[in-house]
């Protein structure tokens, strides 16, 4: 569950992160990420996607099929408000989180 | 070339939703599984690697669909929440408390009496603020990009409960008292509908309607 739920949140901000630049198709949020990340982060279709129509859901992000130079009709999902309004927080969460654990595991190092 | 679009169809099996739906879902992963393909390609892997590493990109196919019909099923969730339910609450409630206030400042109803038990009753100064409560249940509705009939059972909604009293109580609460006459349990009835449900419900109509004119012209001028 813990395992799930965290995921699930790293995977949230790295979306919002992304899309904080510019509207992206699914692909390229996937590519963005696993690129921006040295190749850590590498979300299966079965991860992205179910996310993407959650965030959707909560009016973080809009959805809207595009056809590009190439002539190909891509869904492109836009930042809303809602979901520029979570990423401070949700970064302020992450860093706490981050700063815990290296505590800990300075802790559990010495010890 | 390979069709993506009936690789995905084919082992996503049955996702929520219309038909609509399902094929801009399928579209979507399609176009995603495509491109990593030919991602792949271009940086020269061999066409079956290429594939088997496009395929393991999916994770588990019945994974993604529980995860894509669970994902729906919390939008739906909560689009029902904000665009009736919340919507719905507050007008009720609003109804509710207008009414009780002009009760508790002693506001008689103007009735129209028919001869009967019980005659047509216009609370006018409730009827006149029905058309605010209903333009707030509208309004909130539409904030929520509620739609069509979920924009006006919210607004609605006071007039609905009424109907739906009356439809359920009334004819029971004149089979138990049966020393009504027979002709006067319909006119009661249909003075009780006017009174509760045809008059409030056209007022709370004439709000939503002005709430939707409003918005419309907000939309034009931006």
């Amino acid at each position: 569950m813990i395992r799930t739920e965290l995921k699930r949140g790293t995977a949230e901000l790295a979306v919002l992160s992304v899309l904080e630049s510019g509207p992206l198709h699914g692909y390229e949020i996937g590519r963005r990420i696993e690129e921006q990340s040295g190749g850590s982060l590498r979300y299966t279709l079965a991860a992205l996607y179910p996310l993407l129509y959650r965030m959707e859901h909560r009016g973080w992000l809009r959805g809207e099929w595009q056809t590009g130079d190439s002539g190909k009709r891509r869904r492109c999902y836009r930042l809303l408000p809602r979901g520029r309004k979570m990423l401070k927080p949700m970064r302020a969460e992450w860093a706490d989180l981050f700063r815990a654990l290296r505590r800990v595991a300075k802790v559990a190092t010495h010890a | 070339m390979r069709d993506w679009r009936a690789f995905v169809t084919e082992r996503l099996g049955s996702v929520r939703g219309d038909q609509a739906e399902r094929q801009q879902i399928e579209s979507e992963l399609a176009q995603h599984l495509e491109e990593y393909y030919d991602d792949l390609r271009t940086q020269g892997v061999a066409e079956k690697l290429a594939f088997v590493q496009t395929c393991a990109r999916v994770g588990d196919w019945k994974e993604l669909r529980q995860e894509i019909n669970s994902a729906r099923q919390e939008g739906t969730m909560t689009d029902r929440v904000q665009q009736i339910w919340l919507p719905t609450l507050v007008t009720l409630v609003l109804a509710a408390v207008v009414l009780t206030i002009l009760a508790v400042v002693d506001a008689h109803p103007v009735i129209f009496d028919l001869g009967q038990l019980r005659g047509v009753m216009l609370y006018v100064p409730w009827l006149l603020l029905l058309p605010v409560v209903g333009a707030i249940g509208a309004y909130l509705s539409r904030r929520a990009q509620g739609t069509g009939w979920r924009v006006y059972v919210s607004g609605l909604s006071p007039a609905l409960a009424w109907g739906v009293v009356l439809v359920l109580v009334a004819p029971f609460a004149f089979l138990v008292n049966p020393a009504v006459a027979p002709g006067l349990k319909v006119t009661s009835i249909l003075a009780m509908v006017v009174s509760w449900v045809v008059l409030p419900g056209i007022a709370l109509g004439i709000g939503i309607a002005l709430q939707g004119l409003q918005r419309s012209r907000t939309a034009t001028s931006v």
